[in-house]
């Protein structure tokens, strides 16, 4: 039986191997450095289980965050299943004012990450698919020319791996990458649909500021993104700017007709304003652009709350609302 | 005179205290937050936002269920988007969870194990 086994485990280590990796001189984009060492990147020991709060520690400290893992803990630490989760590190980065952006899953934003001068939390999978070990760690460099990725992580420093080792064990573990931002910076290398993304779980979770320094960041790069603009509306809705949320949702909607949100968000920007026939009309529009969606039920529900306004005695402030229809 | 202009200021305090009620009152109701949009417009959030309620408060019991401590619950709950909620009420539990890191387990030993437990080999048995 060992003797079959034995080219099955060959084959099966080829695969792994193949899978995943070429050693790093041959995936480094273009244009970046051969080697990176982001030495000056604070390291926290980590406790038994405790990898999750030692590496986040980790990169919120180094974008300005003071805290520690014994803070972390209480946040994002699962007794039960002895770990942390990705979701829970993405919370925490929140709560601490950070954007938490997630790379796309190519060895390429590691890298430009890196060269922006930040280090960058992974998930790795020291087991195997079927007998998984979770664990986070940072990287804080590499070098093409040794072929080695640079770490830190768990008990160690500095921790110099093969680059397929480490390739190879990130690719196991999903390709799953985080880098916490300062408001309103941009990564390295940045997709519009993920930094939004981010940007409104900001908005989700009440931290208003901080997101809405990312939406500026966002509109300045990306001025046709209607969500972008959307994004902009909300924060100075809930800041009680009124006419700064009308003209961010008239800019969504300009890039977007169709879109129910921006549509039911600018009716209550005008019945605030007392423009209730307007208002009528911009719900009546969501509505027919969310019918399907799970939005039907908030562009009812707003509607429902417009209908039982009494009839507002003041007129219309705006003077000469320009609305799309 | 003084309570005049006392009464003066006071009318006036009310006026506008009214005005900005009424115009955050319509406003306090609901605007769509950017996530809840997103998540309309992509195939896998359409399901997960519907039940956002009920997934809240599947998190809640299955990380109290997992230790987590109470007072702790609601506000990590609150740093999580719906999606997010929809994701761990649906796979809290096999989720990863990064703990730490293996000591010294080679892959050749994993391997063979992964081969053992799925029937092609039986090296660990004695028989």
């Amino acid at each position: 039986m060992i003797r079959a086994a034995l080219p099955a485990a060959a084959l099966l280590w080829g695969l792994t191997g193949c899978a995943a990796s070429p050693p790093l001189a041959e995936g480094l984009p273009a244009g970046f450095p051969r080697s990176i060492e982001l030495a000056g990147t604070p390291f926290f020991a980590q406790d038994e289980y405790q990898c999750g709060p030692a590496a986040l520690a980790t990169v919120l400290r180094e974008s300005g965050v003071i805290t520690s893992p014994q803070d972390l803990r209480p946040q994002i630490y699962v007794p039960g299943r002895r770990g942390s989760l990705q979701a829970e590190l993405i919370g925490a980065s929140r709560r601490h004012g950070r954007l938490p952006y997630v790379l796309a899953a190519h060895a390429g934003d590691l890298v430009a990450e890196l060269s922006e001068g930040r280090p960058v939390l992974v998930l790795q999978n020291l087991g195997a698919t079927r007998l998984p070990r979770w664990h986070y760690a940072v990287l804080i460099g590499y070098d093409a020319d040794r072929n080695v990725a640079i770490l830190r992580s768990g008990t160690s420093e500095r921790v110099e791996l093969r680059w397929q080792k480490f390739a190879r064990t990130w690719h196991l573990g999903g390709r799953w990458a985080i880098t916490t931002l300062a408001p309103g910076v941009m990564p390295g290398h940045a997709e519009p649909a993920r930094f939004i993304e981010a940007a409104a779980g900001l908005e989700a979770a009440g931290r208003r500021a901080e997101a809405g320094a990312a939406y500026d960041a966002a509109i300045a790069r990306w001025p046709h993104e209607p969500l972008a603009w959307l994004g902009r509306g909300n924060v100075a809705y809930g800041d009680g700017e009124l006419d700064a949320a009308a003209e961010a949702y008239l800019r969504a909607i300009g890039l977007a007709p169709t879109n129910a949100a921006a549509r039911n968000n600018l009716a209550q920007v005008l019945a605030a304003a007392n423009c209730l026939p307007e208002a009528r009309r911009q719900l009546e529009r969501a509505a027919e652009f969310g019918a399907g969606t799970e939005l039907a039920a908030a562009v009812a529900e707003s509607r429902a709350k417009i209908e039982a306004l009494p009839e507002p005695r003041a007129a219309c402030a705006l003077a000469n609302p320009a609305l799309p229809d | 005179m003084r309570s005049e202009k006392l009464q003066r200021a006071c009318v006036a305090l009310v006026s506008v205290s009214f005005l900005t009620l009424g115009m955050q009152m319509p406003a306090a109701a609901s605007v769509i937050g950017t996530a809840e949009a997103i998540a309309a417009g992509s195939q896998t959030g359409s399901l997960a936002t519907v039940h956002a309620a009920v997934s809240r408060d599947d998190v809640r019991a299955k990380l109290a269920e997992l230790g987590v401590d109470a007072v702790q619950l609601d506000g990590r709950l609150a740093a999580l988007s719906e999606a997010e909620l929809a994701m761990l009420a649906d796979r809290l539990d096999e989720a990863p969870a990064g703990g730490g890191a293996l000591e010294v387990i080679g892959i050749v030993f994993l391997v063979l194990l992964i081969l053992e437990l799925t029937g092609v080999i039986d090296i660990f048995k004695k028989t």
